[in-house]
């Protein structure tokens, strides 16, 4: 049974239905009611399946697929064999590029070091990052199926390799709702005006109520376009003109009960009302101190877009926002099918600082124990080369982290081959989904949505929560 | 970035590519891969009238379910309905009326007839099909310049779909018009299609984006064409849909020969025989001094070329260093990918020159300026394609779609699935003819998927879901069609009726089907059981509402404040973007300084990839870098704040007021009533009328008690009968009116 979501405040075709009752069997009306219920827009909070470890999420993307051989995955063997071709003995890979077993193995030319008491290994790319090893999970057999950027994107984002459906914010702000009334329960940053590849499908609703969509802004001061009305009237005057337009809007759904989007609309434009005196609140950065503004790197150029967004990501989620993304590197920004060095160089130059101060504020907050942080990107690259020096597209075998949120701290978890190619008894993006949902309070198999005929779930018929993740 | 046009070619590739690997297979032989044949009119149940096939096809289906039509909507629903459909514009008041006020049996088909004939007709048509073509000004990526010329081809597009160009025509002038046997400047612009792919200027894998840009094409052409993602095929045989690797890459080889052309001009072929013979006298005029310029720049020139082209691959490092008429089709293919990059270089190089060498550079100039008088005065060019000389590169399969793994070749010929096989077109040392061949491939009466691609883009946007919902994917991973019958019965008819669109446009919006009613009533039993069997409409057993594009939003604003510049055609116009973003962004652009040229449709307005108007992107405009055969639909706070907040709504709402006030002055129930009419399309109740008027008293009681009122909230003219609280409380009522549900859904 699906938690108690009955509580929507809008008028929905559940409440027409009801109403209508005198012409349906009973029994084809409770079928239809149920379905409902499930379907319910409303964005309040709810309760999970049971105590949730993470009430919040901060998803770090690296968008273009960052090398997990560069980062995190040291292989010896990949230096032994540099420059000979991928031995028989391996299963021939398929990659976007076509790069194949032909393509000479290409060596990190990385250093890499333990760090922590953990004595997790992590290279001379990510100083900072290295030494939060201690609060961090490395999970070193991601798996996906994607080949492409927008494959890949669409299913570690959604779960299928096609657009069209829900986004594992949309998932979870359907399951736990949100915490806040002023802002969007799912908010999407990125370090430049561009899309990822797929576009706002990565934080689409699918077949759910448009609700539960991510709202993606902008940089800067103005970051969220359009806070303030353009005309210069004050706030009461335009509720005056509000409660007018949602007068009209409710009698406009109120006859036309069998389409949510316009229920939906009045709900919206409550939150736009509201986010206009909370949302620049919430984005000014200027309130932070300097100490706090310099651990995230937002004195220097190369860290200042990232660590904006990260600083921006810890005041949303203490604001009650329950889930944010903030791609790094948007539009395939860590795609380096040549010249990696300098690729991840430049990437991580920018996105080390702001990533550990982060994790780092949230510590010293007492926010990491109930907020989890993940990083990654669509997928990893392979240890073969491309174009001499750099790498394909590799879905096969790729390393995750996790901070704080119940996850296990100074650990690592998987592993792949010794040339990094395929993980090894892979941990499934369906997995990696149902083990965030599961530190969420959700059980993957139970957060259903009816469509067409059928529950809906994120993980479609497979996903395993990841035991060993877990604290 | 380093692959710039890959993110195109991914998008359009990722969906069939990936789907789980248990699903059925398509066998050839399977609708809609076999030729149409007109099916027979189904019988149509007992107690109904039916007009026409359309209907037929509709109520035998709603039969089969139990279902039955829905009442026909209000006429005056039916107007805004079919007006916001064939021309993107709300109706006005006086068309409103005049067709309430007919009594003749076909006012309704009459206004259609109007409609079809309107030049708006074309502009919002244009806009469906620009959409499937990722039409845009720019090139994309990080430099995302501007084609300059690119405009040509939407105005085709809007002449095209004004002056009702077969649809067979429309095909072969796009993808073959300079082979025409006397191309008119029209069908060269409408090559124009082959040019709207995305490039990155300063990436430097010249041989990869070539076979880039054959994708791309090949991609288009059966996205559009076709409704196919031929994109699977790329790398391999496709894993659901019959289609092959080889097919790919054979009709990949129809554009092998093609070359970009911007020296061709957009004129009659009698201006450029003049303008040829003027620039031939200059030329003959300037030999010595041009050749002098040459001379004097040579070194500047060739060391840039080589030191720049020394990174790029051979085969672009060669072109660069074969004589211009000597270079084969492949080399000027690599030329005019990396010509931009190269030859800013060079100039500003030249544009440094120093001591002596300036001196005399400078003299030669001003020579050169003397015979300017001598120099035709420019024609307009068109952004188009053209065959190259010589052989094309033989097309190959490339292993796994990598160029660097060319395997056997493979001659110009088209999917055999699609009875295709035994066409052999064009010769292999000739590109000549390839893409005609193509043309009339695709315009055979019995091709299997051009007539149904077509009728189904156009019930899409006529009834707001096509029949097969996934218009650019016929495929086996697309979506089931509805009425599969009735699509054939169309497809039919489409060549019959010499592929006239503007027929097939007729007959649907003219069908019982269109003009029934959205509502869905909770005290009607039928429709809760209508519910009950089909949720989701898919028997079309009431109307589907559909939501404005951002476009029509934008354009129906300008409408109602009356500041809508209809002038048609010309190069991209630039609206204002909200201050917030110019101060933020170093890829905005300049509003027009014509103030006119600001408010005109937004089919006109510049269509930045890199950037797009944020009430358009708000309202879910497609990015323009991949085919859009159906726009996705989101709702979000910021799409609520940009209609709220921004500047779009807030300053025509002030015009439009200042337009009311001036007509009606402060007889509020007759303001109420025309306003009413130009938003909604109707007559307001005697409620909505008393709360409208309650409304603009309270809120100027509100607005007088403030200490200020923004001039910014004024209507704009203020007349002086009104004062400034009533003024700014009627602003705030157009303002809400522009917000709410009723203007932008479309019963």
């Amino acid at each position: 049974m699906p938690p108690a979501w009955q509580n929507s405040p809008l008028t929905s075709r559940r409440e027409f239905l009801a109403r209508a009752g005198g012409g349906c069997g009973a029994l084809a009306l409770a079928a239809l009611l149920a379905s409902e219920s499930r379907g319910a827009t409303s964005g309040a909070a709810r309760r999970p399946h049971f105590n949730p470890r993470a009430k919040r999420i901060i998803w770090l993307f690296m968008d273009g697929g960052p090398s997990h051989l560069d980062l995190f995955d040291l292989k010896p063997a990949l230096t032994k064999y540099a420059g000979q071709p991928l031995p028989p003995s391996f299963k021939r890979p398929v990659t976007s590029m076509g790069v194949t077993a032909g393509t000479p193995l290409l060596a990190s030319t990385r250093k890499f070091q333990q760090h922590g008491q953990a004595g997790i290994w992590v290279s001379d790319l990510y100083p900072h990052v290295a030494r939060c090893v201690d609060d961090l999970c490395m999970v070193r057999n991601c798996a996906a199926e994607g080949l492409t950027h927008v494959a890949g994107l669409m299913q570690i984002n959604t779960g299928a390799l096609i657009p069209g459906r829900p986004s594992l914010g949309a998932w979870t702000l359907y399951g736990l709702g949100s915490e806040s009334a002023d802002l969007p329960g799912f908010v999407v940053l990125a370090d430049d005006q561009v899309d990822p590849p797929g576009g706002s499908g990565n934080w689409g609703t699918g077949f759910m109520p448009a609700s539960f969509q991510g709202t993606r802004i902008g940089q800067g001061p103005h970051s969220i376009l359009n806070i303030n009305p353009a005309s210069g009237i004050s706030a009461r005057r335009q509720r005056g003109e509000l409660d007018y337009l949602q007068q009209l809007n409710k009698a406009y759904a109120d006859v036309r009960p069998d389409h949510d989007l316009l229920a939906a609309r009045i709900a919206a434009y409550e939150l736009a009302f509201r986010m206009q005196a909370a949302a620049p609140e919430a984005v000014d950065l200027a309130a932070e101190t300097a100490a706090t503004q310099a651990l995230y790197g937002l004195d220097q150029e190369a860290t200042a877009k990232n660590g904006r967004n990260c600083l921006l990501a810890r005041r949303l989620v203490e604001r009650g926002v329950r889930f944010v993304q903030v791609y790094m590197g948007v539009g395939q920004g860590w795609d380096s099918h040549s010249n990696l060095d300098e690729n991840h160089g430049k990437r991580c130059l920018e996105s080390d600082r702001p990533i550990a101060g982060l994790i780092t504020d949230l510590k010293q907050r007492g926010l990491l124990d109930d907020t989890l942080v993940i990083w990654g990107g669509e997928f990893g690259r392979t240890p073969m080369s491309e174009s001499g020096n750099g790498r394909d597209h590799n879905a096969t075998g790729f390393t995750m982290f996790f901070a704080g949120g119940g996850t296990k701290r100074g650990h690592v978890t998987g592993e792949t081959d010794e040339l990094g190619l395929y993980a090894q008894n892979p941990a499934s993006l369906a997995d990696i989904h149902a083990t965030i949902l599961h530190l969420a309070g959700l059980d993957h198999e139970r957060l259903t949505f009816f469509h067409n005929g059928r529950d809906e779930r994120l993980t479609g018929a497979g996903g395993r929560v990841l035991a060993d993740v877990l604290a | 970035m380093t692959r710039p046009l890959l993110v195109l070619l991914i998008v359009v590739l990722a969906r069939p590519c990936v789907a789980p690997a248990e699903e059925p297979r398509f066998h050839d032989g399977d609708w809609p891969f076999v030729p149409v044949r007109r099916p027979d009119l189904p019988a149509v149940p007992p107690n109904t009238t039916s007009s026409g096939p359309i209907d037929q096809f509709i109520l035998a289906e709603l039969a089969q379910h139990d279902l039955s039509p829905n009442q026909p909507a209000e006429l005056a629903t039916q107007l805004r309905r079919v007006t916001l459909d064939l021309t993107g514009l709300p109706p006005t008041p006086d068309e409103i009326e005049a067709l309430l006020a007919d009594q003749s049996p076909d006012a309704y088909e009459r206004a259609v007839d109007r409609l079809l004939a309107s030049p708006r007709f074309g502009e919002r048509w244009a806009r469906h099909w620009l959409d499937v073509v990722r039409y845009a000004d720019t090139a994309g990526y990080k430099i995302d310049w501007l084609r300059k010329e690119a405009y040509r081809y939407r105005d085709y597009v809007v002449r095209a779909m004004n002056s009702g160009l077969p649809y067979d025509q429309f095909i072969r002038e796009q993808l073959a018009g300079d082979e025409l046997p006397t191309p008119s400047g029209e069908a060269i612009v409408a090559t124009g299609l082959l040019r709207m792919y995305p490039q990155e200027s300063t990436a430097a894998d010249f041989l990869k984006q070539r076979q880039d840009v054959l994708d791309d094409l090949t991609e288009v052409t059966g996205l559009a064409f076709m409704g196919l993602t031929l994109g699977c095929a790329r790398c391999h045989d496709h894993k659901f849909d019959p289609i092959q690797q080889a097919d790919f890459f054979r009709l990949q080889a129809c554009f092998a020969g093609i070359v970009p052309r911007d020296d061709i001009p957009a004129a009659s072929s009698a201006d450029f025989a003049a303008h040829q013979r003027q620039q031939a006298a200059w030329e003959a005029a300037t030999a010595e001094v041009r050749a002098k310029l040459d001379a004097l720049t040579a070194s500047t020139r060739n060391g840039a070329i080589d030191e720049i082209t020394l990174a790029y691959d051979p085969a672009t490092r060669a072109a660069w260093r074969t004589p211009a008429e000597q270079r084969t089709i492949e080399q000027r293919q690599l030329m005019a990918l990396s010509f931009r990059y190269v030859n800013n270089i060079i100039e500003r190089r030249i544009a440094r020159l120093e001591g002596t060498a300036k001196t005399e550079y400078d003299l030669l100039q001003t020579e050169l300026a003397e015979f300017d008088h001598l120099k035709p005065a420019p024609l307009p060019l068109a952004m188009s394609v053209g065959n190259g000389p010589g052989a094309p590169a033989a097309t190959r399969i490339l292993e796994t779609g990598d160029y660097r793994h060319p395997a056997e070749i493979v001659q110009p010929g088209f999917p055999a699935f699609l009875g295709g096989s035994a066409l052999a077109v064009g010769k292999a040392d000739s590109p000549v003819g390839r893409r005609t061949a193509l043309a009339d491939w695709l315009t055979r009466p019995d091709h299997p998927l051009t007539a149904r691609v077509i009728v189904n883009r156009l019930w899409q946007h006529h009834f707001g879901r096509g029949i097969l919902p996934t218009a650019n994917d016929f495929g086996l991973m697309g979506e089931t069609a509805t009425h599969p019958e009735l699509l054939d019965w169309l497809a039919a008819e489409l060549p019959a009726r010499r592929w006239d669109l503007k027929t097939l446009h007729r007959q649907m919006v003219t069908s019982e089907v269109y003009r029934q009613s959205s509502r869905v009533d909770p005290s009607n039993p039928a429709h809760v059981r209508a519910l009950q069997i089909d949720s989701g409409n898919q028997w079309l057993w009431h109307r589907r509402r559909v939501r404005l594009e951002g476009e029509i939003v934008r354009d129906s604003l300008l409408s109602l404040s009356g500041r809508l510049n209809l002038a048609m055609f010309g190069p991209a116009s630039y609206p204002a973007l909200p201050a917030a973003l110019v101060e933020n962004t170093s890829i905005a652009w300049q509003p027009d300084p014509q103030l006119a040229g600001r408010y005109r449709r937004t089919v006109y307005c510049i269509q930045k990839r890199n950037l797009r108007q944020p009430l358009l992107a708000a309202f879910d405009q497609p990015d323009m870098y991949a085919s859009c055969g159906v726009r996705t639909i989101t709702l979000t706070p910021v799409q609520a704040l940009a209609l709220l907040n921004g500047e779009e709504a807030a300053e025509e709402a002030r015009h439009w007021a200042g337009r009311l006030l001036a007509d009606c002055g402060g007889d509020a129930p007759r303001l109420v009533q025309q306003a009413w009419l130009a938003a909604y399309g109707r007559v307001p109740t005697a409620a909505e009328l008393t709360d409208s008027v309650a409304f603009l008293q309270n809120q100027a009681a509100l607005i007088q008690a403030e200490s200020a009122i923004p001039s910014r909230s004024l209507p704009e003219p203020l007349p002086a009968s009104i004062s400034p609280a009533q003024g700014a409380a009627c602003v705030d009522w157009c303002h809400a009116l522009m917000n709410s549900s009723e203007f932008l859904f479309v019963d």
